[in-house]
Formats: structure tokens, sequence, C-alpha cells
């Protein structure tokens, strides 16, 4: 059909399908600020103004908005510098948003100025309530919604004309608790803070930009919603592939018969398993010899869980691609299932009896049994002999979804030198490459990998998903094909949390010493054995870890874990933030929180008094290395008791806890207080491995290029900072580009919570080589005579005599001499270009680290209990964090913001279910809750810095701690709040309304 | 898939492309936009006049194109019912879901409907009968199990009833696992109904005054084991969310 779309102002007459949603529309006419994320409007990132409110484009045929004003984020502002035009700039929102943290993979930030437009344009003054109803038809995994709402009210206070607080201008005092910014102008600006507490290590020194809140070098593109992700990229005849996923649980293919859907016009391809190599492999993105079983293809005669693939489409559109799939016909053998772990060990159903299976360690396929960890550190038995008492008991924990709102999505074509190319939204660039390789029958070095920016990947995108569709239907047509995930894919054919029962025996002696610790896991890997082995190896290794006992224990101590990673027949589990270890602290900490009662101990003193201190060895790190040989370990910084310090005041613990007062203010409502102590890692020693390369431009910008992945976390912001610090220049002029395997160097990606501790160093190594550089060409250009610089603002003679490129300091885009003279680095740049003995100035490094410090946070929740119905309410979390010295403020906070939310929902409301059949119960984000903005309880980020001495700016990891607190944290809070344990998590209303009847 | 795409000006020219085979009414668009089926056509109603808000007399007239989020905002909206209404859907999507739309397509965790269920809503139908508009009005409670579907016109709620909603769901902006919404008129009349799992909200209770309320919200429950709550669980908590809204009446 024609329609006329009035767009911006702008009609646009286009010849469409009828059933052309309004956001299909908008994309293929270039307006790619628009995006997808769900077929039902839920996520809302697909935010239009429609008639000046804001709609889901998804959600609305195109032919719906004819007659109507349609606005989408193309026309709010942009970059206020083209060249030889000016414009207007950015829109005060996208100026705040830019300027307050408030955008990380900024796949919804333009929805989110458009819904607070909306609002703006209504309301001037509006509370904080207001936006938050405002922006809570979008959903953003990433930020915890507290910056983008003080973004908003910021933008308000900047249209309606009042004075904003200049933040470069803003004292800091780091002291004690309570210390407030002291000159902002005016009490309305306190609720805009937008920064953390930093309370400051007497380590740290004082630097240009680190330490910093320094804007993402990202940021601006973002706001404006330019055509930056995966999905943006038009190519000429591009396909679209679907996939069919399996009906069965297990099942064999007797027969397939795609030729009807050959047939289909408009389909270009249909494969099957009868039509591409059986090439054995692991889909988990980790560095070679990939650390667990080879168990996957690409597609196979046997499908082993509901949502397994049965076979590739490519066809000119999306609905031609869906009718062909409903064409192939597909005949099973239904095999018994496995739907509960606690039935996969030696059942007589076996889920993997391919013969090509490739064990790794004490996997046994056999046995359903996909990895198997056996770690006994000290002597255990002993140490249960020595204890006065003993707890036992058995905790459960969900499966959960990474819920990134961009979903999973690969765009593959055939270069012009035959090289195929793969533009995906991956944490792990180079795993692609090098793991699809044999899937595809291509040497490395005839496949790219360009990593794109990425909407949000949490781990789920650490996994070597879904591009060898796409490369596939690519190989097999000769044309560029697009797979784009539905979020109903996600759900059934991604990857998740592996749930796990896990029973913990834990030894006490009567003056609160930990004699023993005990951990077995029983957990499920689903279908597919990706990251089974690493995943629960964590579970035990970082939460076991924390509590080592105190006086003779803490020397030697006495610490069990044993797991059993199982195959059942459900949607494979793999990587997601905090990778194993949220598992191990739910059973961990709740459980020690019931001894600390039972005992009489005070909660938080019994923790301090067993947990490690600085200079003692990881007593993992003695046993256990993620399958690789371990190498003994120590911890050199533990700020865990200043986190305590620091909760505990922000949160009110002691006017609180054990205030029965407070604890009762109404007749059915109670409240409750609780804290769970956590540690995490920081990179794989000796395995992680990240580089980068840097060189210096006429002007005396520089090109950081990393093969780091930003997936919205902000590393290449922090990589930048940390370059620009050594190179003495603003964040402004390192231009940061991560990730292509054609142009940047190595990265194992984004995983692990590595980047800024392991990339971060390859980058400051490569900045100081370039930094040495320039040092030996300012001596030189300084020497010279006649006079070739200035002092600052005066003439002077050039110096006398040779100096030493040591003599030689970097700051302000400037190279000093001792004297104070000085040369820019843009003379320098011309002069090593242009000039004399010239010369590319540029520095490569790489880095692995032989060390994987930990941060340390102590988690506090409070909550309310409805001690009739069961339901909780969480109304504050305080996160105390020690991850080393904090590079960036503002993007470190957004970390724990967005990471505490994500872990609210995997206490109360995110669980991933089957039924008897195992078709999932959660397909969408209606039955699949995650947090929106307007629901939020308050949160509270205080950083606590230490000076880790293995890193340069003596930064360790802050990115997947806020994942591991939360739930016991919670959990806790309602066992103060209403005396009953909840040993299962998500605490729903009837789980905890059970337990209070029990 | 929608093959073809009307936007009719009149009723009459609405309701005749509606006797067609495979032919759906669009409200918002927000369901029907998704559709996969095989060739359906969709007449969107946004030119038929059905958009208007009245209140006349001791009732509301709510126009079936009326949206959700203009329902909210009307001044004439029962503070309950916006409790009810926020729940059933985010912002945007109330910005485009239609009352009409809603009501034909929700499922028993609607808060909206459940609240509706409780003020004995009058649903207003059009049909063509020998050529001539002929309007049908049925109680919600009729419509309901069968949601007929003929072209709905307008919806009316009561003005002189007090509303009251309470819910217990996973987090505070989640659909409900138990909602009760209990009306009542100034002549004692009370009217219960409970919502939260499978096909539609249940009435619990219609009489002259409200005794029995909390033993008429348990016995609604009896069946009401689903994924997300066991029948035993709703039955007690309809119970105290059913005492709850009476007190908050009262």
């Amino acid at each position: 059909m024609n329609l006329t779309l009035h767009i911006n102002g702008i009609d646009h007459q286009i010849e469409t399908p009828v059933h052309t949603t309004l956001l299909s529309a908008l994309r293929g006419l270039g307006f790619h600020g628009v995006k997808f994320g769900d077929e039902h409007g839920l996520t809302g990132v697909d935010t239009v103004l429609l008639d000046g409110r804001p709609v889901n484009a998804g959600s609305l045929l195109a032919a719906q908005a004819e007659g109507h004003k349609v606005a989408t984020i193309e026309a709010l502002g942009e970059h206020p510098e083209q060249g030889w035009k000016k414009t207007d700039g950015l829109h005060p929102l996208q100026k705040a948003f830019v300027e307050n943290g408030a955008i990380q993979c900024g796949y919804c930030t333009p929805a989110q100025i458009l819904a607070a437009k909306a609002l703006l344009e209504k309301n001037p003054n509006p509370s904080e309530a207001d936006v938050r109803e405002a922006i809570s038809g979008v959903l953003c995994r990433c930020t915890g919604y507290l910056k983008p709402v003080q973004a908003v009210l910021r933008a308000a206070a900047e249209m309606r004309g009042e004075e904003q607080v200049n933040w470069e201008s803003v004292h800091w005092d780091l002291g004690n608790r309570g210390d407030q910014p002291t000159n902002l102008p005016t009490d309305q600006f306190t609720n805009v803070m937008t920064r953390p507490k930093v309370v400051v290590t007497p380590d740290k020194q004082t630097w240009q930009t680190v330490g910093k809140p320094e804007i993402k070098v990202d940021a601006v593109k973002l706001v404006q919603g330019k055509p930056a992700f995966a999905a943006d990229l038009e190519k000429r005849g591009l396909l679209h592939a679907k996939v069919l996923h399996s009906p069965h649980a297990h099942a064999r293919i007797k027969r397939i018969d795609a030729r009807r859907a050959r047939d289909l016009e408009g389909v270009a391809a249909v494969l099957t398993w009868l039509d591409i190599p059986r090439v054995v492999y692991s889909t988990a993105g980790q560095s070679d010899p990939i650390p667990g079983p080879l168990d996957t293809f690409s597609l196979d005669h046997k499908v082993r869980f509901v949502g397994d693939r049965v076979a590739f489409v490519a066809a000119e559109t999306p609905e031609i691609a869906e009718k062909a799939l409903s064409l192939i016909e597909v005949e099973y053998e239904i095999l018994p299932a496995i739907l509960d772990l606690r039935e996969a060990l030696n059942n007589p159903t076996i889920i993997h009896d391919e013969t090509e299976y490739v064990n790794f360690a004490d996997s046994h396929p056999a046995k359903n049994l996909a990895a198997e960890i056996r770690i006994d550190i000290g002597n255990v038995d002993k140490g249960f002999a020595e204890a006065d008492e003993i707890f036992e008991a058995e905790y459960i924990v969900p499966k959960v979804q990474q819920a990134h709102i961009e979903p999973h999505v690969a765009v593959t074509y055939w270069d012009e030198d035959d090289r195929l190319v793969i533009r995906t939204s991956t944490q792990v660039p180079f795993h692609v490459r090098r793991m699809l390789a044999p899937v595809l029958g291509l040497p490395i070095k005839r496949i790219r990998v360009i990593k794109p920016r990425i909407g949000g990947g949490f781990g789920g995108k650490q996994e070597v998903l879904m591009e060898d569709v796409a490369a596939h239907l690519t190989i097999a047509t000769k044309r560029p094909v697009i797979y784009e995930y539905t979020r109903e894919e996600e759900f059934i054919a991604a990857r998740s949390r592996h749930p796990m029962r896990v029973k913990m025996k834990t030894g006490v002696k009567k003056d609160g010493t930990i004699t023993a610790n005990e951990m077995y896991a029983l957990s499920d890997t689903g279908a597919y054995g990706c990251h089974a082995l690493t995943v629960t190896g964590n579970t035990g290794h970082k939460s076991m870890a924390l509590y080592v006992g105190d006086g003779e224990y803490r020397k030697s101590p006495n610490i069990r874990f044993y797991a059993d990673v199982v195959y059942t027949n459900t949607p494979p589990a793999g990587a997601f933030r905090g990778y194993g270890v949220p598992q191990g602290y739910w059973p961990l900490d709740r459980h020690l929180e019931k001894i600390a009662r039972a005992m009489g101990f005070d909660p938080i003193d019994f923790r301090l008094k067993n947990a490690i201190h600085a200079g003692e060895y990881h007593p993992f790190s003695t046993a256990w290395n993620e399958g690789r040989e371990p190498r003994p370990e120590i911890i050199h910084t533990v700020g865990l008791e200043q986190c305590v310090a620091q909760g505990k005041a922000a949160i009110d613990w002691d006017s609180k806890f054990g205030n029965e007062a407070w604890h009762s203010t109404q007749s059915k409502i109670r409240r409750g207080i609780g804290i769970a102590l956590v540690m995490q890692g920081t990179a794989i020693p000796y395995l992680d491995m990240g580089g980068a390369s840097i060189k210096m431009n006429d002007d005396g910008s520089f090109n950081l290029l990393v093969g780091a992945t930003d997936l919205g976390t902000g590393s290449d912001t922090v990589l930048a900072q940390m370059a620009a610090e050594v190179l003495g220049v603003p964040v402004d002029d390192i231009l940061c580009y991560s990730s292509d395997t054609d142009f940047t160097p190595f990265d194992v990606g984004a995983y692990a919570s590595s980047t800024t501790y392991i990339s971060g160093t390859a980058a400051t190594k490569a900045a100081q080589i370039c930094a040495e550089r320039i040092k030996i060409r300012a001596a030189k250009m300084l020497s010279r005579k006649p006079a070739l610089s200035n002092v600052e603002g005066s003439k002077v003679q050039g110096q006398e005599g040779d100096l030493r490129p040591d003599d030689i300091r970097l700051a302000n885009r400037k190279a000093f001499a001792p004297d104070g003279s000085f040369v820019t680095l843009a003379e320098i740049a011309l002069d090593t270009l242009h000039k004399s003995e010239q010369e590319q100035i540029m520095g490569v490094a790489s880095y692995v680290s032989p060390s994987s410090p930990p941060p340390f946070a102590a988690q506090f929740a409070e909550v309310t209990v409805d001690t009739e119905t069961g339901a909780v309410t969480v109304d504050k979390l305080v996160m105390a964090v020690d991850s080393g010295i904090i590079v960036n403020p503002a993007t470190a906070s957004g970390q724990i913001e967005g990471g505490m939310t994500q872990a609210l929902g995997y206490a109360v409301c995110e669980e991933m279910r089957y039924d008897e059949k195992g078709q999932a119960i959660e397909r969408d984000f209606d039955r699949y809750h995650i947090f929106r903005a307007d629901e939020m309880p308050e949160l509270e980020t205080i950083f606590v810095e230490t000076f880790e001495p293995t890193h340069p700016f003596g930064v360790k990891a802050v990115a997947e701690i806020p994942m591991d607190g939360v739930a016991p944290a919670v959990g806790n809070a309602i066992l103060d709040a209403v005396g009953v344990n909840v040993d299962e998590n998500p605490v729903t209303p009837e789980r905890v309304w059970r337990a209070m009847r029990a | 898939m929608i093959t073809d795409y009307f936007r009719p000006q009149t009723l009459d020219e609405a309701l005749a492309l509606l006797s067609r085979p495979n032919t759906l009414p669009l409200g918002g668009g927000t369901l029907l936009s998704h559709l996969q089926a095989d060739s359906v056509s969709v007449v969107d109603l946004q030119r038929l006049g059905l958009d208007s808000l009245r209140a006349k007399g001791n009732e509301l007239e709510i126009g079936a194109t009326v949206t959700l989020q203009q329902l909210l905002e009307s001044e004439h909206c029962p503070a309950a019912l916006k409790s009810a209404l926020k729940l059933e859907a985010p912002l945007n999507l109330r910005n485009s879901a239609t009352v009409a739309g809603t009501l034909v397509s929700c499922d028993g965790r609607s808060s909206f409907a459940t609240a509706l269920l409780a003020l004995d809503a009058k649903i207003e139908q059009a049909i063509y009968d020998n050529s001539i508009i002929v309007y049908r009005v049925s109680n919600i409670g009729e419509y309901m199990p069968l949601r007929s579907t003929k072209l709905i016109t307008k919806i009316t709620i009561p003005l002189n009833a007090k509303l009251a909603f309470e819910y217990v769901a996973r987090t505070p902006s989640d659909k409900p696992i138990v909602c009760a919404a209990l009306a009542q008129w100034g002549g004692k009349r009370a009217r219960l109904a409970v919502g939260g799992w499978g096909k539609s909200p249940s009435l619990a209770m219609d009489g002259t005054e409200a005794e029995g309320l909390e033993s008429a919200a348990q016995n609604a429950c009896h069946e009401a084991t689903d994924d997300w709550a066991s029948a035993e669980y709703r039955m007690d908590v309809a119970s105290t969310l059913a005492k709850r809204c009476l007190v908050a009446l009262q």
C-alpha cells in the first residue's frame, strides 16, 4: 500500500506491505534511533512520539500512523560541530544524558529521551516519581534507571532556565559518611546528584583524567540514535534468516523434507543437517582450548531441548522466511526427556550419544555429566571433627535470563576479497573468528569479525550463539544475511544462568570460628555443556574463598567444593554476569546468616571474623584454575571492613538492626534489614590477554585500537582515560575503536571482569611506549636552537644543551622541559610525520596477568514484608565496594546500580521454568518481569578505594560483583523482618507466605 | 499476516467491512499488529469518533477507542481504577491500547478487567441487523466468558459506586498474582471481583451487603492453581485482599 508518513516534520511517501509495522517503516527510511527489543512493546526501545505521546512503533501498523505526527530521536539535536556548518547542538535532554553518565549501552537511550521529552512538554517541573512514570515504558537492563532519571530532572531544570551545577567546580569531601558536596548552588540540585561517594585511599595519586567522571566516548553518538549497532547496517540484497526450532525436548529427526520451503517464492536457501558439514564444537566463547566438552553441531539429526535448531531459512523478507519454516516437514522420533536436574546423573536416557563428542576433564556423556569438580583444601573432615556445631541445609537457585535489550543479532557477507565478514553483537569477536573457522570450513584468515556497539550482553553474548546461522546461509546463497533473534528466541534458544541445588555444611566453634566449610552444587547446564565447568567452578571458587576461618584455621583453611554439572533437556545455560558466583552466595551467605542467628553472633562480626585478609593466599588458587594448572596467589588488598563500615552508616544499620520499633511500623507490615559480604575475581590469571595499539596523528590526537569489547560498560572510555593519563592529553584526544579482528589487537573479550584491569594495562603500556617516543622527540626539539616554544604565556630561549627524555613531562597536550618550556603534541606530531627524521609514533602492547585480585563488597538491603500475603518490597539497596582505584566514578557507579538492579530481579522475580514437556513458561517480558523505572528501590553506591599494586593505576574489577550480594541480603532482610527462611530464590510472595506458615 | 487495512470514517462503513470474513476490528494495534495468521483484514477504528469520555448522570461513558492512558488521566476515573490501569500495561502501551481492545484480548491477570467486573460495567456492541445498526448492551459479567466478536462501541461504568483495588505481585509494577476489586453502591450493594489467573477475572460476589466477602473471595479461587501460584495461596490472599478492599471503602 502507499502511505504518507509525517516524520519529524517532513512527509515521507512509501510503498509497503500492509502488515508493515511503523518500526519497520521507520528503520527502512533510515531512522535507526528506533530499535527492536521485543514483539510486544514491552521493552519500549521502539518508542516514538505519535502526536506527542510515546508509543511503541513495533506495536503499530505503519498505516495507523498515517495522518499523525511521528517524532523520532533524529529530530532532537545533533553534534554541535559539523565542520563549517554550525548546529544548535544537542537537545538539553540529550546533553543531560551525556553529561550525567545516563548512557551505558545506549540501546534504550533514544526511547528514554523521547518519553522524557513528552513528559517535559506537558510538565516542565516534574517530580522524580513523574519522571520514573514517564520512562517506565522503556526497559533498561544496564543503568538501574538512577542516572537517566537524574538526567531528566537536570534537563528539566536547565529548560526552566535554572542555574546549572558546574561539576568541575564541585568540591568533593571524600571523608566520613554523610558528607555531601559543599558548594552546590542551591538545594534543588541535590536530587540531580549523580556522583557516587568515593572513599579515597591514601595511596592514590592525583591524576589528570583517571579518577574523573569523564563523559563516555560513545555517548554523543548513542544519544543521537546513530546507526551504531549490528542491525543498523544496510546492505543491498540483504536476506533475512529464520530458524526452525524443535517443538520437542528430546527427539531424533527421522525425516526432514525442505522441498516445499525451498520452492516458496522469495526463499533463497533452506539448510538442514543434511546440507552442511558435521563439525563438533562448543559455543562457549573462551580461549583455546575450550575448557569444556565439544558437544554441539550447527545442525544435528537430534534435538535436545525445545528450541533446539532443526533448520535454517534465508528469504527476501522475514515474513517469507517465517512462512518457509512452516513448510518444512519434519518427522521426529520422540525420546524420553530429562527435565529435572536431580534425575540426570546415570539416567538410562543419554542426551549426548553422538560419537563425535569430545570430553574435557571429567565430563562423561554416558552419565549425562558435562563436568565434575572435586576440590579439597586443607583437611575438611578434621575441621568438622573440631567444630562445636555443624549446620547443614540445601538451597535452590533459579535459571534466569540475561535479558539484554538488544537481542542477539549478526549480519554476514562476503567482502570484495572473498573473505567472510561477520558483523555481530558479541562480547568475544576474536573467539567468534577462531571458533567458527572450522565450523564454516574457512581458515581463520578468511574471516573478519566486526563488533559494533552492543546493546547489552551480560554474558549472554560471550557465546558464539547464532553467528553460524547467518554465516552458513551467506555461504549457501553468496548474499548478505541478517539473523536477529526474536525475544521469544532469547528465552527458548539463548543462554541463561545455571540453575543449581546447593548443599552447605559448615562447622563452627563456640567462639564463631569456622573450622570447615563444604559446598556441593548440583548444576544444570541444560542440553549443552557450554561454560559448564567454569561457571560452576566459580560458584565455589569465588564464594567459598571468602571465608577461611580464624586463628589457626586462617593459616590453613578447610574448604571443600564438589560439583556435578549435569545435562538436561532444557535450553543450555551459559555465561551470565557473575558467572556462577551469585549461585554460590545465595547458599553461602544465607547459611552464615542462619548460623549467626542460631549461635547468637552478631551477623556482621561473625562474617568479618572469618573473612579473608590482605596478605593471605586465595585458598582456591592453590587447588583449582578453571581446569588448568593452579598457581598460588596472594590477595594484596581487602577493603571489606571499610566497606562494612561505610555501608552500615549509609543504611543506618545500627539504629535499625535489632530495633523492634523500627521493624514493626504497621500491624501487618514488618521491616527488615540484611547484609551479605561478597568477593569476585578480576580476570583469569595467566590466561586472559588483552592487546592495544596507539598511534599518534598529525594534530597530536591518538587512535587507540583495542580488541576489548565495550558492551555498554564504558570500557572504551576508561581505557581511553588511562591512555590519556599517560600521554598527557584530554580524553577527547583519544579516539578509541573496538573491535575488529582485522584492525584491532587480540583481546579475549569482555568477560571475567577483565577489561579495565587487563586491557587497561595493555592500553597503559602501549601509551607508555608512545610517550617514550614523544619524550625523545620533545627532548630533541626543545634542545634545538633558536627557541622553539613558550613557557606558558611568554617567549623564552630554548634549552641549552641536550635534554634527556626522562626530563620531559607530558601534560595538557604538551611536552614540558623542567624549566617550563614546552612543545605541543601537535608540533611533535607534525615534526615526526612531516619534518625531520620522520617516524610513526605508535605503541603496541599486550598484557596477561599473574594475578586475579578480587574486588570485595558489603551489600545491604532493606525490605518490607506483608505478613498476610508474603509480598516483599525492597525499599533500599546500598552497596559499598572495594574495586581498587575507580578510574571513572560515573561509569563505575553505573555498573553497580545496573548490576544491583539485575540482581534484584534474581532476588525477587526472575525465574525461567519449563512445563512437563520442556516447553518454556516464560517467553516474553510479560511473564518474565524485569524491573521498570517506576518500581525501583532507592540505590546507593559507595566506593571504598584500595590501591591494587598489580595494576599501574591500582584498579580491580567492578562489573560483576554487584550481582552477588543482593539476593542473599534480601533473603537475610526477610529473615530479619519476619523470622523465616526462604531457601529458594526468587523470594516470591507465595514462597514467603509458605515459609511463614510452616 | 495482515493483508488488508481499512480506515472507515463511519460506523456504518466499519460494520459493513467487519461483516466480511476474516476481518477484525483494529483498536490500538498493540496485539493485532503482530498477527501471524494467514490473510486477515483489519478495520482501523480510529476515525469513528469512539474516543470520547463523557460523564452522564451517575455513569461514565467510555468510548471503545479511548486509550487506557486517556481513561487514567480522566478526572472522572476513580482512583482505584487508575491503580488498576497502571498495572495493566506500561505507559507506552497504555497510550496505544484501547479500553475495548484490552477487554477483548485480556486474560484473567487483567487488573483493568477485574476492576470493570467489580464495577459491573456495561458493554455496548453494535451489529448490523437488516442494514440497520442495532446496539446491544450486556453486563461485563455476561460479556467476559464468551467475548462475542461484535464490535464494542462503548463501555459504561457507574460513578455512584465506590471502588477499591488491592493486589499482590512479585514486584510493585508486575502483573498481579492475585488481585481483588470491590465496588460498593450507596444502597449497600457490594460486588467483588478477583483476578490474577485463568482466562478471565472471576466475579466472587454480588450481594446486597459485604457480609461473607472473605469466604466469597476464597471460594472464587478454588481452581486457581497455575504456574504462578497455588489455589491454596490465592484463596488465602484473595480473602485478605477482599478484606482490605472493604476497609478501604469504609
